[in-house]
């Protein structure tokens, strides 16, 4: 984008941006002062933005299938599962079939992987129309997870592979890079100090892997859409038998589609693998592939920025329940007890539901569907302009993407 | 043991099981074809039905003189869960998915998020543990023993109670009023409205019906095995498996969809003892394998209509 | 950003950052550092749901009695406190518990956990590499042996399999049909077995957890012929196989382990189904006074007594408060040097927390005390496994009545 002045960026966003900006902002200043209060851990937060991180990945991935090319893919995490198994046999201690080699070979198996299971997946499913593919490619999924989990001669089955190393263990200065780094003990608000030590600047090396794969995944998928490759798949989304008269053949842009979205949740699955330090065939529950749906439909089909917000408001709802098991969560409780108990003679007892961290998550996760479908079924931030003629667009246009076809200045387009 | 032994004990065991999954399908199918989407929630509406018949249940007590080794309250808590998960089903219809107007892939979206909400309100009230009705466990049928047939008295029960409420369909299907609205509704809702049929009434006959068998299914498979809030969605694909085996659109077809899938799920291990080595364990692979293969070959199933373009 | 004279850095007297001062409690709500005022927190991952619920509900009944054992004296002033996390009975959710009752909560000490698996994922995945003390209250999985410090209360299953294949011997079969379930635990017991037993295994076959019939596999079982079936698996899925047995009316001379015995298979199965049944699992020191006052506590709070699972949770709250007293300072590097010092045979038996917190506390050093808990003496031995007794059950009128003891 050509602006550079801020404020002129900011009048520029349409209303649902600057919601989710002024969101995020508050959300990470929040966090923050949590952390320099002492009240959040560091290190544990770093693993909170990694697993975000890892959802936001996730979402992108999906997002060039189901929101470029609208590819309706339940197999997400099948794929998500490929790229950490891969890197799982490559590195860890209990292994079957390798163990104990460099993360990068890992990483490379897993990304074979999903390229070739998304060309066997996709072969029988391509082709069939939007309902089916869905239930066919969960189906397929599940086929991929059963294997994992039976065939124990090669994946450990249901022990899992643990023993991962970190991802930099054999490189030259990021391997000693935790130990080396000082500990440090920063106190801002006196008797309430944050330790920064050996776990944080490990999560730090981690997080950092993860924004590298962040950015050039979101790089590479942004140049994508903007390529006339990505324009071919738009049309494929809205009208399929318009881009089969412009003499296209979908199918094969529909296939490039999917393997290029499953190599992206495959390197999720192995950065996964080394943060999480454990990888088992619980990890291809189909519930991973709704989280990852949620997100997508929280962003915006579509919209890269919108993923990557989603992937963080789905791992709130999916860490959050460990924290916060009474609805209405404690803290607000107290509040509002306090508010109303201040007439005096009155005690009241606002009731709660106490719920457990399952049921909770789920009850999230099905009332988000539910009422992101109800009431904002384009997602939060979904792109905004119409993706068929991007010649087309007026940069003033706000508009909501259904609208169809703009007058155009330049062929920007924002994401 | 002899192969013929193991294929009749299978055999057996897979017509019960084949008997669930005809009432899921059924149930599947009628709403594919009436609301128009995949209910990716009816899994869980099973789960609802085993849990409302289990409460009822206990309700109602083990009291009454019994029939197959199932007392009387059990097919008073039967009931009851049928018209429970009924009426859940037209809750849900009415407040999720009848003011949504997405078209039937979003609708398929939503009736995951149903899904969730189901399975996680069974949880909190249940906890994730398995139970079992308060119904003494029978040993097999003594004459069949020594054909290698092991089945007990209630999954005679289960059979012939699931019988009863297919031949009921049929009857309502074709010499009812209701029915013929139905299929007409079916197989051309343009037409059926222009013909003066009121749509919205037999759409909510339909979910009636097809959570209602589903319900029943449910508690059935509760009975069969255990109950557990994951019970309903572990049958799901298998039982779009099904519905797809006997092509959408067509009731018949998915009971014959049902009675395939049903009988190869539970047929798997006979491929280790025959020399293929697939086992037991991926009988509902196998299943999913199928469903693609149809989807490949022949997606209007056996008996459904010729699918038009995506 | 950060205002001057904030920031410094903690002792550079080791690597892996023990902080110099006693900052060691976080308390409930996770902040780390000093401050934690009147407590020692330590973690706890327990199963207190999934398939090995019956387990958690074993161990935090010992906890309860620990706790207020412990805490009727206190540690230096200081109350005991341990934040418990639950495992879901499956190692991503064992994993997941770790991490934040390490990283959040910043505890160094961890009870942790039932399955033998999670308490390897858990060690490989999160603890080791930290300084962290592990010590799982239930795990008798073979593996953990190979990790000298990774601690456990219960003893290996490796004599309880080479107990097993004593006892199908001495009662006379020559054949045995296996099945186990798919993990950790089961695997490694199972080897064992199959090492030590004689006979010939006819048939061995693992089997997934939580399934809701097991149907396909016990007509395989009854094919092979064996009339001797051994069951390495946990209660709730024991419970659907002998359900499914039952009304397949299959029939054999039923052995277990450990992991399948318990109410949940007695409520969830018909009277009469596995009458005869043979169950090996550890076990506590029934003449000790000691574990009769435990049993009787027990007894009192919970309507029925005490199985050596509680006792093993018992003793390790026990054993993590003696090492907290005995220890330098509250971090995970001084607490490893004595844990094992508090129960090894050195020093004089001491059969309660009371007595033991005496010694030390009159200038005692961990080696002076031998704590000998309810569970039996301990004395880890440089595996980090303790030393212990078998106990042979057998259902009789569809209750585990003991019929012998048998030398760990």
């Amino acid at each position: 984008m050509s602006q550079v002045n801020a404020r002129e960026y900011w009048t520029d966003m349409n209303r649902a941006e600057q919601g989710v900006a002024t969101f995020m902002a508050v959300t990470i200043g929040g966090l923050l002062v949590a952390m320099l209060a002492g009240g959040l851990d560091p290190t544990y937060f770093l693993f909170l933005f990694g697993l975000g991180g890892m959802f936001a990945l996730m979402s992108l991935g999906l997002n060039a299938q189901w929101g470029f090319t609208g590819l309706i893919n339940f197999s997400v995490a099948a794929f998500f599962g490929l790229g950490a198994y891969g890197a799982a046999l490559m590195t860890a201690t209990n292994s079957p079939v390798a163990g104990g080699f460099d993360p990068i070979f890992g990483l490379v198996l897993g990304l074979v992987l999903a390229a070739v299971f998304a060309v066997a997946i996709g072969i029988p499913t391509l082709r069939l129309r939007a309902d089916y593919l869905a239930i066919a490619t969960l189906g397929l999924a599940e086929v991929i997870r059963t294997v994992i989990l039976n065939e124990r001669d090669l994946t450990a089955g249901s022990q899992g592979l643990r023993g991962i190393p970190g991802f930099f263990e054999n490189w030259p200065v990021l391997s000693t890079f935790p130990e080396a780094m000082p500990g440090l003990r920063i106190e801002i608000i006196p008797g309430q100090p944050v330790v920064l030590e050996l776990s944080f600047w490990e999560q730090l090396l981690n997080v950092s892997l993860l924004l590298v794969f962040l950015g050039v995944s979101f790089f590479v998928l942004r140049r994508a859409h903007r390529s006339p490759w990505g324009r071919v798949l738009r049309t494929i989304r809205s009208d399929e038998d318009l881009a089969k008269t412009l003499g296209k053949n979908t199918y094969w842009y529909k296939m490039q589609a999917f393997v290029l979205g499953s190599l992206v949740m495959a390197l999720a699955g192995g950065f996964f693998a080394h943060l999480n330090l454990f990888v088992d065939p619980s990890n291809l529950d189909p519930i991973t592939t709704f989280y990852v749906w949620v997100a997508v439909m929280l962003g915006g089909a579509g919209s890269n920025r919108g993923a990557l917000f989603g992937g963080f408001v789905v791992v709130a709802i999916r860490e959050g329940p460990r924290f916060i098991n009474e609805l209405p969560p404690a803290p607000v409780r107290n509040v509002l007890e306090g508010i109303v108990n201040v007439i005096p003679s009155v005690t009241v007892e606002i009731p709660s539901i106490v719920l457990d961290a399952g049921p909770l998550r789920l009850l999230l996760i099905g009332l988000t569907i539910i009422l992101v479908m109800r009431y904002r079924p384009q997602g939060v931030l979904p792109p905004q302009r119409e993706l068929i003629w991007p010649d087309a667009i007026e940069e003033d246009e706000k508009a909501r993407p259904e609208m169809g076809v703009r007058e155009a200045k330049t062929g920007e387009i924002d994401d | 043991m002899a192969v013929t032994e193991q294929f009749l004990e299978l055999a057996a065991n897979g017509l019960v099981y084949s008997s669930i999954i005809i009432l899921g399908s059924i149930g599947l199918s009628l709403i594919y074809s009436i609301a128009g989407f995949a209910n990716f929630a009816h899994g869980d509406t099973m789960t609802v039905g085993a849990y409302a018949t289990l409460i009822a249940f206990g309700a109602v007590g083990g009291a009454g003189f019994s029939i197959l080794g199932l007392p009387l309250g059990f097919f008073v808590a039967l009931v009851i869960g049928i018209v429970v998960t009924a009426a859940v089903a037209l809750v849900t219809e009415r407040l999720v998915y009848k003011p949504l107007d997405i078209g039937s892939i979003g609708l398929l979206i939503t009736s995951i998020g149903v899904a969730f909400i189901y399975r996680a309100l069974i949880q909190v009230q249940f906890s994730s543990d398995s139970r079992r009705f308060d119904i003494d466990r029978l040993r097999p049928i003594e004459p069949l023993v020594e054909y290698g047939i092991r089945i007990t008295k209630h999954d005679i029960a289960i059979v012939i109670s699931a019988v009863t409420l297919v031949v009921g369909l049929h009857v309502l299907l074709q010499h009812t009023d209701l029915g013929r609205k139905m299929r007409a509704t079916a197989d051309n809702p343009d037409l059926a409205r222009a013909s003066g049929i009121r749509i919205r009434r037999v759409e909510l006959w339909t979910w009636v019906l097809g959570a209602g068998l589903a319900g029943a299914g449910g508690a059935f498979l509760g009975l069969f095995n255990l109950l557990a809030p994951r019970m309903g969605f572990s049958e799901l694909l298998v039982i779009f498996a099904a519905v797809i085996l006997g092509g959408i659109g067509s009731v018949y077809g998915a009971m014959l969809g049902g009675l395939l899938i049903g009988m190869i799920v539970s047929m798997t291990p006979l491929l280790s003892t025959v020399g293929i080595p697939i086992g037991g364990e991926y009988a509902a692979a196998l299943a999913f394998i199928v469903m693609v293969l149809v989807l490949l070959v022949r997606p209007e199933g056996i008996a459904g209509e010729p699918v038009g373009g995506g | 950003m950060l205002a001057a004279g904030c920031v410094g850095t903690t002792d550079e007297d080791n690597g892996d950052g023990g902080s110099a001062d006693d900052d060691g409690s976080a308390d409930d709500d996770g902040s780390s550092g000093d401050g934690g005022g009147d407590q020692y927190s330590i973690g706890m991952v327990d199963s207190l749901t999934g398939s090995l619920a019956d387990f958690g509900e074993r161990n935090q009944r010992g906890v309860e009695l620990a706790l207020e054992d412990v805490n009727a004296i206190g540690i230096d002033d200081r109350e005991l406190d341990i934040i418990v996390e639950d495992s879901e009975g499956n190692s991503q959710g064992g994993v997941a518990a770790a991490q934040k009752l390490i990283n959040q909560n910043n505890v160094p000490f961890l009870i942790g956990a039932v399955g033998s698996g999670v308490s390897l994922s858990i060690y490989e995945s999160v603890v080791q590499g930290t300084d962290v003390v592990q010590l799982s209250q239930n795990s008798t999985g073979l593996a953990l042996s190979e990790f000298p410090d990774l601690l456990r209360m219960s003893p290996s299953g490796q004599s309880q399999s080479a107990a097993l294949a004593d006892i199908v011997t001495e009662d006379g079969y020559d054949e045995v049909a296996i099945t186990y379930i798919n993990d950790e635990f089961g695997e490694s017991l199972t080897d064992a077995f199959t090492g030590f037993y004689d006979g010939e295994v006819a048939f061995e076959r693992a089997h997934d957890g939580e399934q809701a019939s097991y149907s396909g596999l016990l007509s395989d079982m009854n094919g092979s012929g064996a009339d001797a079936w051994l069951f390495i698996t946990y209660q709730e899925e024991f419970a659907t196989q002998v359900n499914n047995m039952f009304e397949s009316g299959y029939e054999a001379q039923l052995y277990g382990a450990d992991s399948n015995r318990g109410n949940t298979v007695i409520s969830n199965t018909p009277e009469g189904s596995i009458n005869g049944m043979k169950v090996v699992e550890p076990s506590a020191p029934v003449e000790q006074d000691s574990f009769q006052e435990f049993s009787s506590r027990f007894e009192e709070e919970h309507g029925e007594e005490p199985t050596v699972w509680s006792a093993f949770a018992y003793d390790c709250v026990i054993t993590a408060a003696l090492s907290i007293k005995a220890a330098d300072e509250f971090t995970g590097s001084a607490l490893s040097e004595v844990v094992r010092d508090v129960t090894r045979p050195e020093g004089e038996e001491v059969f309660s927390y009371e007595a033991a917190y005496e010694i030390l506390d009159n200038d005692g050093t961990p080696s002076d005390i031998d704590y000998q808990g309810v569970s039996g003496p301990i004395d880890f031995n440089e595996d980090g496994d303790p030393v212990g007794t078998l106990q042979v059950l057998e259902v009789q009128n569809h209750e585990y009545v003991p019929i012998e003891f048998r030398e760990g």
